[in-house]
């Protein structure tokens, strides 16, 4: 054991001075956007204001004025929002089927929803918008957004939640059988009260990835659904004008869902790796 | 009993019968539509411009893509991303992730700094990493390259040495935007927001290492090398196998971030094209998807056959 007490005696002082250069060095991004989000735009462009600025408060106050911003920001809220719940409304009853009275075909099922995740959204984003636009008419709307989010979330919400139930001993949902207690009774009073870290951490993730979608939010709006991820890509150009009036924009967008997910790392591991990595 | 097990069952329908149709509807439009003439206008042919029978096509929409040298490119450039993304965030990933796995003053805020960037919307990181990290002249990129040569220009005056310094060529900043450096940028901030997926799941799988296999080793008087090659990186084998297979479905279907990178003009990948296309030829579109499909396809049989495996344990 000697040798692994001398290694860490050096290890000791260079290890964590390591760690903490390449995590400063992988954060600085962030802190940037955050920092030139306190210059004004003039400022932000000018060399000699980098790290020496007077700090100023208006990108924010301003936010409403030169983006809009609560238009978009409340389109965020009100899809993201209703598609996390239709997807555990929906997602519940499901991944309780699947964990509790599996068939022979639940594990073929579960691996068909999981496909559909994989469909590269490309391929049918003409389809998409033509049934949206001159079928259905539903085209820019909230219900749109809100039902496509719901779509692409499911099969991870499924899944995730099938991790979770599954480690619920059977005889206790079992025991309830027994008691006479109807199939809705079992959820609503047996299941979701045993799984309620599951079930929160899957609508916590959830909600970060109807927030940060790009593509569809970004293609099937225009005007009255447009989300934050439509502003930010509309603004895409500055052309250097507006770097600190865009820089707070920007973090008023991403804020609320980087501290939202510094709250779920451990989770982000089992939504996104299908239960496959624990 | 036999009605007790039949409600449950139904509870899976919902679910069911939604992403059928959400799979079948518009994949069936894409595939229709791949073997008809159909644009979205055409002055010469307006017959074209609503999807009917008449115009069959046959495989002529997937000729044509394959004849189209932008296809072709556009492949090349997919997978060219995909590729560089991967590497460098399993390599990245693997470094970092046995790095914060020792215990360390701070080692939590490491973490929370190491992991943000995942959480960055696809947005946001890309106008953050083209304007104000990247652009050439007003972005850190630049202003980093401008005062490296004013340094340069201020030792010209130096006695002797000067007229060395003199001889120094001017250095000129990358410009990101352009055709050939497009890909560039997409796959550093892409390799950015992900390099903390792969760092997440090294993580996790890290801590489920056997601590007394390896302290055997340190007593047979293995180096850290070896052990690195023969104990962890099998152990690994298979996290990195899931990084690299769910990211190679996440980043073939990258649009967003191509999109503020270059706005058209550098390296297109496959749901670029499609999208170019589909502003007017939707037959070519159309078969440019399905090809997309395919290729996605390959990739998920490998991902689900092994989540398969260990689904039901």
């Amino acid at each position: 054991m000697a040798t692994v007490n001398q290694q860490s005696n050096f290890g000791k002082v260079a290890w964590p001075i390591l760690a903490w250069t390449i995590a400063l060095i992988f954060f600085f991004p962030i802190f940037w956007m955050v920092f030139t989000s306190f210059k004004t735009d003039a400022d932000a462009v000018k060399p000699q204001y980098l790290f020496k600025f007077t700090p100023t408060l208006d990108n924010y106050a301003n936010m409403t004025e030169n983006y809009d911003y609560w238009r978009f920001a409340i389109n965020s809220i009100i899809t993201s929002v209703f598609a996390t719940l239709f997807a555990l409304a929906v997602g519940i009853p499901a991944a309780y089927a699947m964990a509790f009275n599996p068939g022979r075909h639940t594990k073929d099922v579960l691996m068909w929803m999981l496909s559909t995740k994989m469909l590269p959204a490309a391929a049918v984003l003409y389809p998409m918008t033509f049934l949206t636009k001159n079928f259905l008419q539903i085209y820019d709307t909230h219900f749109l957004v809100i039902l496509v989010l719901c779509l692409i979330n499911l099969p991870i919400v499924i899944w995730m939640l099938f991790t979770y139930f599954k480690e619920i001993p059977k005889e206790i949902i079992e025991a309830g059988k027994m008691d006479g207690v109807t199939t809705w009774g079992e959820i609503k009073d047996i299941l979701i009260p045993l799984a309620w870290g599951g079930v929160a951490s899957t609508a916590l993730l959830t909600f970060i990835f109807c927030w940060n979608e790009a593509y569809w939010t970004v293609r099937l709006t225009t005007t009255e659904a447009a989300t934050l991820s439509k502003l930010i890509e509309g603004n895409r150009a500055p052309e250097g004008l507006f770097f600190g009036r865009l820089s707070a924009v920007s973090t008023a967008s991403v804020g609320p869902i980087v501290i939202l997910g510094w709250f779920c790392q451990k989770q982000l591991v089992r939504g996104l790796t299908f239960g496959a990595v624990k | 009993m036999s009605s007790n097990r039949k409600l449950p069952r139904l509870l899976q329908t919902p679910s069911v019968v939604l992403l059928l149709i959400w799979m079948i509807v518009p994949l069936s439009m894409t595939l229709f539509f791949s073997f008809i003439r159909y644009n979205l206008s055409n002055t010469r042919r307006p017959e074209w411009t609503t999807p009917s029978l008449d115009n069959w096509r046959g495989l002529g929409n997937y000729n044509y893509v394959l004849d189209n040298n932008n296809f072709w490119l556009a492949v090349q450039n997919s997978l060219f991303i995909v590729g560089s993304i991967l590497v460098l965030t399993v390599v990245l990933g693997i470094i970092l992730a046995i790095l914060v796995n020792r215990t360390f003053p701070g080692r939590g805020i490491v973490r929370v700094l190491l992991i943000s960037p995942f959480f960055i919307m696809p947005a946001v990181n890309a106008v953050l990493w083209i304007n104000m990290i990247l652009d050439p002249v007003l972005g850190l990129n630049g202003i980093a390259v401008d005062g490296i040569n004013n340094f340069i220009r201020g030792l010209h005056d130096f006695p002797v040495l000067g007229s060395f310094f003199a001889l120094w060529p001017e250095f000129t900043p990358i410009s990101f935007r352009s055709t050939q450096n497009s890909a560039y940028a997409v796959i550093l901030m892409v390799a950015w927001q992900w390099t903390p997926f792969a760092i997440l799941i090294f993580m996790t799988s890290l801590q489920s290492e056997d601590e007394s296999q390896k302290e055997a080793a340190i007593l047979d008087g293995a180096g850290a090398w070896s052990r690195f090659t023969n104990l962890t990186l099998p152990h690994l084998a298979r996290p990195i196998a899931i990084v690299v297979m769910i990211q190679t479905i996440f980043h073939l279907s990258l649009y967003a971030e191509i999109e503020i990178v270059s706005r058209g003009n550098g390296n297109k990948n496959l749901p670029y094209l499609i999208g170019e296309f589909a502003t007017n030829n939707i037959g070519a579109a159309s078969a440019t998807g399905i090809f997309a499909v395919i290729l996605a396809n390959i990739v998920a049989i490998f991902l689900l056959s092994m989540i398969g495996k260990t689904l039901m344990d």
